[in-house]
C-alpha cells in the first residue's frame, strides 16, 4: 500500500501549498496542475495503447471553448459549466475516435492530427460564436449554486483544480487497474493477438480515446475560466506537439509521470523563460535525449531504479492481460 | 472572355503554390516510402532552406547560385540528423519514436534559425530578371510565379526520370519495397536511407529558397506549411511520389479557389477532404493500405 502513502502525502502537500507559496505563485500552480492533468489525459493513449496522438489539444480546445461558451453566454454555475463542457468534449470525441482508430500506427496520428488542425480552422470560420482569431474573452467565474462564491476566488479555484486533478488520477488509476485496462497493456504489447483472443480491440480504443478526450476536456474546461480566456492557438498542432513532450519526457504509461511532467514542464518554462529566451531550445534539446536514450521518461526511470526489474514488470504486464483474457 | 482570363490566372495562381508544396512533399513522401518517418521537422528544414537561400543571396550576390547551395547545405545537415539520430531508432520499429524526435528537431532548428538570423523577417526580393510580368489572356501574371511552376514541372520529371531510369533510382524503389531482401543482395541500405533523407530535405529547401522571394523568410513560415504538405502526403498516400504531384495540385486548387469563394472556410475544407479521403480510401488515392 506504498502507493496511498504517497497519494495521501501528495494530497496534504497540494492543501497547504497555498499557506507556503507567495499569492503571485498561486496562479502558475494552477495553470501547472491543470497541464499535469491534460498530460495524464494523453498518457491514457500514448502509455496504454501505444496510439501516439499528435492532436491532443483538440481534447484541450473543445473543453476550454464550449465551458468558456457555456458559460458567458448561458451563466450556468461553474461546475455545472465544466461537468456540461466533459460531455460535450467526450460525446464530440466519439466520431473523432470512430473515425481515428480505423488506422493506427502513423496514420493514426496523422488523423488526429487532422481533426485538431479541423478545429483550429472551425473557429475561424464561425466567427460569431467563436471570436475567430480573437477567441473568446471575459469568460467569467459564475458563482456556484446555492450562491456559493467560494469558486470565484484564486484559492477556491485552486482547491477544485486540485481535487479534480487527484480525482482524475484516481479513476484514470482505477481505469487502468482494471480488467479494461490489462486488455489495453494487451493491446500495446500484441495486439494482433488481443485480437485473436477474441477481444474487440477497435470498441477498446475507441473507449480510451474518448475517455482521454474526456479528462483532456475536463483540463481545457479548468483552463477557461481560470484565464478567462480562450484562443484558437489552444488547437495548434504545436499544443498537441508539447503535450505529448510532458508525457513522453515524464514517463508515458505511469500516469504519476506525466503530471508530474506536465505540471513540471510549465512550471520551469515559466521560471525560465523569465531568465533567458533560450528555453525552447532547452527543452527541445531534453525532449530528443528522452526519445533516444531513455523513452520510459523521468517516472520510468525513478519505477526502475527503485521496483522490480524492467523484465519482470514486462512480464507482469503480460501476465495481467493474459490473465484478463482467461 | 473575361471570366475566362480570371480562370486561366487563378489556375496558374494554384499551379504555382501547388509547385512549392511539391517541392515539400515530394521529399516527405519518398522519405516516409523509404523510412516509414513521418518527418514533423520538413516544415523546419523548408524554413531553413528560406533563411540559407537568403545568405547566399547577401554574400554571391546571385539568386541562381542560392538555389544551388540551400540545398546543398540543408541536405547535408538533413543527411547528419539521419545518420546522429535517426539511424539509432531503426530497430525500435516503432514510428511515435520517430514522430517525436523530428518533432523535436523543428522545435530546436527553428530556435537556432532564430538565433542565427534574428526575430525579424528577411525577404530578398525577387530578382530582377524575373521581376516582369507576363500577359495571359489580357490578365497580367508575375513571371516570378511562371518561372515556380516551370520550375516545379521540372523538378517532378526530374525526380520522376531519376526514379524510373536510374540504378539509384532502382535502389530507391527497391529499399521502399523490401528492405530486408535489397540488404540481403549486398546494398547498402543505411546508405540509401541517408541519401533519400538528404534529397528529401534537399527538396524541401530548394522549395524555401524559391518560396522566400515571394513571402519573405520569417520565422514560423514552416509551421503551417509542413501541415498543408501532409495533408497533401496522405491524400496522396504516403509514399507514393506520383501521389505528392496530384495532392499538391489539389490542395492548392482548395486553397486558391477556397480562399477566394469561401474565404474562411478555406482551411476548413483542406482537412475535410482529406478526412473524407481518409475515411473512403484509408492509404489515400494512390497509397497502399497498411
Amino acid at each position: 500500500m506504498n502507493w496511498k502513502l504517497g497519494f495521501t502525502a501528495a494530497a496534504a502537500l497540494c492543501a497547504l501549498l497555498p499557506f507556503v507559496l507567495p499569492q503571485y505563485t498561486m496562479t502558475i500552480a494552477v495553470e501547472a496542475l491543470i497541464f499535469g492533468l491534460f498530460a495524464m489525459s494523453l498518457d491514457l493513449m500514448v502509455g496504454y495503447c501505444r496510439l501516439y496522438s499528435f492532436g491532443h489539444a483538440a481534447a484541450y480546445g473543445l473543453g476550454a471553448y464550449s465551458c468558456g461558451m457555456l458559460l458567458t453566454h448561458l451563466d450556468l454555475p461553474l461546475p455545472i459549466g465544466i461537468v456540461l463542457a466533459v460531455a460535450i468534449t467526450a460525446v464530440i470525441a466519439i466520431p473523432i475516435a470512430w473515425v481515428c482508430t480505423r488506422s493506427t500506427g502513423v496514420s493514426f496520428s496523422m488523423l488526429t492530427l487532422a481533426f485538431a488542425q479541423l478545429g483550429y480552422a472551425t473557429l475561424y470560420r464561425f466567427k460569431e460564436f467563436t471570436g475567430g482569431s480573437d477567441g473568446i474573452d471575459g469568460i467569467p467565474r459564475p458563482a456556484g449554486p446555492f450562491g456559493t462564491t467560494v469558486l470565484q476566488g484564486k484559492l477556491g479555484y485552486y482547491y477544485l483544480v486540485v481535487f479534480c486533478l487527484f480525482g482524475s488520477y484516481l479513476l484514470c488509476r482505477a481505469i487502468v487497474r482494471s480488467p479494461f485496462g490489462a486488455v489495453l497493456a494487451g493491446i500495446r504489447e500484441n495486439e494482433a493477438k488481443t485480437r485473436a483472443l477474441g477481444y474487440n480491440t477497435r470498441a477498446y480504443k475507441m473507449t480510451t480515446v474518448v475517455l482521454a478526450y474526456a479528462f483532456g476536456g475536463l483540463a481545457g474546461a479548468l483552463y477557461a475560466p481560470f484565464a478567462g480566456f480562450a484562443s484558437p492557438e489552444l488547437f495548434f498542432w504545436l499544443a498537441s506537439g508539447r503535450v505529448l513532450i510532458m508525457v513522453i519526457v515524464g514517463g508515458a504509461g505511469t500516469l504519476i509521470g506525466p503530471i508530474f511532467g506536465g505540471a513540471g514542464f510549465l512550471f520551469v518554462e515559466h521560471q525560465l523563460s523569465q531568465l533567458t529566451d533560450l528555453w525552447p531550445l532547452i527543452f527541445g534539446t531534453i525532449f530528443i535525449g528522452f526519445v533516444m536514450f531513455a523513452p520510459q521518461g523521468i517516472w520510468g526511470l525513478i519505477v526502475r531504479l527503485f521496483e522490480k526489474p524492467p523484465a519482470a514488470q514486462g512480464a507482469l504486464a503480460g501476465e495481467e492481460a493474459s490473465r484478463a483474457a482467461s | 472572355m473575361d471570366f475566362l482570363g480570371f480562370a486561366v490566372a487563378q489556375c496558374l495562381n494554384a499551379l504555382s503554390q501547388a509547385a512549392v508544396l511539391f517541392f515539400i512533399s515530394c521529399g516527405l513522401t519518398l522519405i516516409f516510402g523509404i523510412m516509414r518517418i513521418v518527418n514533423f521537422a520538413h516544415g523546419v528544414i523548408f524554413m531553413l532552406g528560406a533563411y540559407v537561400g537568403y545568405t547566399a543571396i547577401a554574400v554571391t550576390g546571385s539568386f541562381i547560385l542560392s538555389l544551388v547551395v540551400a540545398p546543398i547545405v540543408v541536405g547535408i545537415v538533413g543527411m547528419a540528423f539521419e545518420r546522429v539520430f535517426l539511424r539509432r531508432l531503426y530497430e525500435r520499429r516503432d514510428g511515435g519514436s520517430y514522430l517525436m524526435v523530428t518533432f523535436g528537431l523543428a522545435v530546436v532548428m527553428s530556435e537556432a534559425i532564430r538565433l542565427i538570423w534574428g526575430a525579424q523577417p528577411l525577404g530578398a526580393g525577387i530578382p530582377a530578371f524575373l521581376r516582369g510580368i507576363v500577359i495571359v489572356l489580357d490578365q497580367p501574371f508575375p513571371l516570378y510565379r511562371v518561372f515556380l511552376i516551370a520550375l516545379g514541372i521540372a523538378a517532378a520529371i526530374a525526380v520522376w526520370q531519376f526514379l524510373e531510369r536510374t540504378r539509384a533510382g532502382l535502389l530507391i524503389r527497391a529499399v521502399s519495397q523490401n528492405s530486408e531482401m535489397v540488404h540481403a543482395l549486398g546494398v547498402d541500405v543505411d546508405m540509401v536511407r541517408t541519401a533519400v533523407f538528404g534529397i528529401g530535405c534537399a527538396m524541401a529547401a530548394l522549395g524555401g529558397a524559391l518560396a522566400a522571394p515571394l513571402v519573405t523568410a520569417f520565422l514560423g513560415m514552416g509551421t503551417t506549411v509542413v501541415i498543408d504538405a501532409f495533408v497533401v502526403v496522405i491524400i496522396g498516400g504516403m509514399g507514393s511520389f506520383l501521389g505528392s504531384i496530384i495532392g499538391s495540385i489539389l490542395i492548392a486548387f482548395v486553397q486558391v479557389v477556397g480562399s477566394y469563394y469561401f474565404q474562411e472556410l478555406a482551411l476548413a475544407f483542406m482537412y475535410l477532404l482529406m478526412l473524407v479521403i481518409l475515411v473512403v480510401r484509408p492509404g489515400g488515392l494512390l497509397g497502399s493500405e497498411e
